[in-house]
């Protein structure tokens, strides 16, 4: 499984935090990897929409994600946009920021 | 965009305007308070405040103390504990003192002194300009690195402590957000491209004056940058933004170079960040500068009564470009301060320098003049 994270948005546009990264599951220790299928699981992250949550214009200045996952052919990607509602893909959101600062690189480095 | 009906009706389309002023003369306390009240939504009213704060003294003392409303400032601290579940924890309300959790205090006061802003020197009543109570979160997520304005309240982090402090630190931030709810409730303004940009624009314009007006600085003494002290001091920069040197505060490994243009040569079209609304907001950010300093003086002033006047402009639309915003500050500064004055140079000047330019011959012409005042018409030609 791999798994690539896009950040937007936010107060300020900077370059460098809006590259996307990209990760894959066997490069990251046991736990942590288990710890992301089991997310992806329980978020239904395959079966989501594309922009899930409240399709509300107001606001300002939220971040906003980008995930996209591959998975032995499939491949779908789900537009967070903070404050994430559902707990189950708030919860995953977090698991893949945390991996992909310490683990990721670029999203391009493996293609 | 908002759901909110521009024009709220109130008692003011019912009531003569000289009626009101009777009972603000000689009416009991209970009626004086909520005409009061209701007519400070009223645009006859808006226009005697505004001669009130923008006018020689002489002309002030003509308006009667009395039509002052009392300031109905209503704040109120929640720490969200880290969690990211709304509403959290009521940390602090209005008049209460100092609770010992600096980021609560920072809120509160910065609210504070964004409100006195709008209220003393734009006579608006907080963010929908009667009386809307003004609600921050803080302590938001877990090494939350960000402020953000979710159409009902303030939002902020407590920075990951890499490279982003605490974001209540700066209070042009907590004005930056504050500003975004009035041009919500003001403006059409869709939070995309041009539009977008001046959206963002307006946020930095009064969050930077909520600064510069808290540490009483001149135009000239200001640095006139975004979110000073945000940064650890393991970030090469200064602020995330520069509205004098727009593409200077920052160029650092990990956050990559401030990305931002001054000038319109240096447009930058993309699709990222809604349209490069934190990008090409740079734009009009330094025309608002340049009009400051070229006036000189307090920037809240007149500057800062320029700008308020075209965000409340009927005439500013959803997509509105740079362009067309421009051409309404000009029409303000003429109808504020008077045809062919400093303020309407000043202006056009500083549009001008960042590239975006207004003909002569068109800047007075009603663009569009629906639903405005006789009174508050351009002058024809
Ligand atoms: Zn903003």
């Amino acid at each position: 499984m791999r798994i690539e994270l896009k950040r937007e948005g936010g107060l300020a546009f900077f370059p460098g935090l809006s590259r996307p990264r990209g990760v894959d599951l066997g490069e990251l220790p046991p736990d942590t990897a288990e710890a992301i299928s089991r997310g992806v699981q329980e978020a239904r992250f395959f079966e989501q929409p594309s922009t899930p949550g409240p399709a509300s214009q107001r606001g300002a200045d939220r971040t906003s994600y980008t995930v996209t996952i591959d998975d032995g052919g499939r491949r779908h990607s789900v537009q967070l946009v903070e404050p994430v509602e559902d707990p189950r893909l708030r919860a995953l959101l977090e698991l893949l920021k945390r991996a992909v600062k310490e683990h990721g690189g670029s999203a391009h480095a493996h293609q | 965009m908002h759901g909110l009906p521009r024009h709220r009706h109130s008692i003011h389309c019912i009531l003569p305007p000289y009626l009101a002023r009777q009972i603000i003369q000689n009416g009991s306390p209970q009626q004086r308070a909520r005409i009061l009240r209701t007519l400070a939504i009223d645009n006859t009213f808006r226009a005697m405040r505004l001669m009130r704060s923008g006018m020689p003294r002489m002309a002030r003392a003509l308006i009667p103390g009395s039509m002052v409303v009392e300031s109905q400032k209503q704040r109120t601290i929640y720490d969200m504990k880290n969690s990211e579940q709304f509403p959290g924890m009521v940390a602090r309300i209005e008049g209460q003192g100092d609770t010992g959790d600096v980021a609560v205090n920072e809120a509160y006061t910065g609210l504070g002194a964004t409100y006195d802003l709008y209220w003393e020197i734009f006579g608006r009543n907080s963010i929908d300009g009667n009386g809307m109570p003004l609600n921050a979160h803080v302590h938001y997520g877990t090494d939350y690195a960000n402020a953000f304005w979710d159409g009902e309240r303030m939002v902020f982090g407590d920075g990951d402590g890499e490279i982003f402090n605490r974001f209540t630190l700066a209070i042009d931030v907590i004005g930056h957000e504050l500003a975004h709810g009035v041009t919500e409730y003001e403006g059409p303004l869709a939070y995309f491209l041009q539009a977008g940009a001046l959206n963002e624009s307006l946020s930095d314009v009064f969050g930077s004056l909520v600064k510069q007006r808290t540490l009483n600085q001149t135009a000239e003494q200001a640095d006139w940058l975004i979110g000073a002290g945000l940064f650890t001091d393991e970030v090469e920069g200064k602020a995330l933004r520069s509205m004098k040197e727009p593409g200077t505060a920052y160029d650092d490994d990990v956050l990559g170079k401030d990305p931002q243009p001054g000038h319109m040569r240096d447009f930058v079209r993309t699709w990222e960040d809604n349209g490069g609304v934190h990008i090409n907001s740079g734009i009009p950010n330094r025309a608002f500068y340049l009009v400051a300093t070229d006036l000189g003086g307090y920037a809240w002033e007149r500057a800062g009564h320029i700008w308020y006047e075209t965000l409340r402009d009927p005439r500013l639309k959803a997509d509105s470009s740079f362009l067309s915003f421009a051409r309404l500050t000009v029409i303000a500064a003429a109808r504020l301060y008077g045809q062919g004055g400093e303020e309407e140079k000043a202006v056009r000047d500083a549009w001008n320098q960042v590239g975006v330019r207004i003909s002569r011959a068109k800047a007075g012409e009603p663009i569009e003049a629906v639903g405005m005042p006789a009174e508050q018409q351009p002058v024809a030609h």
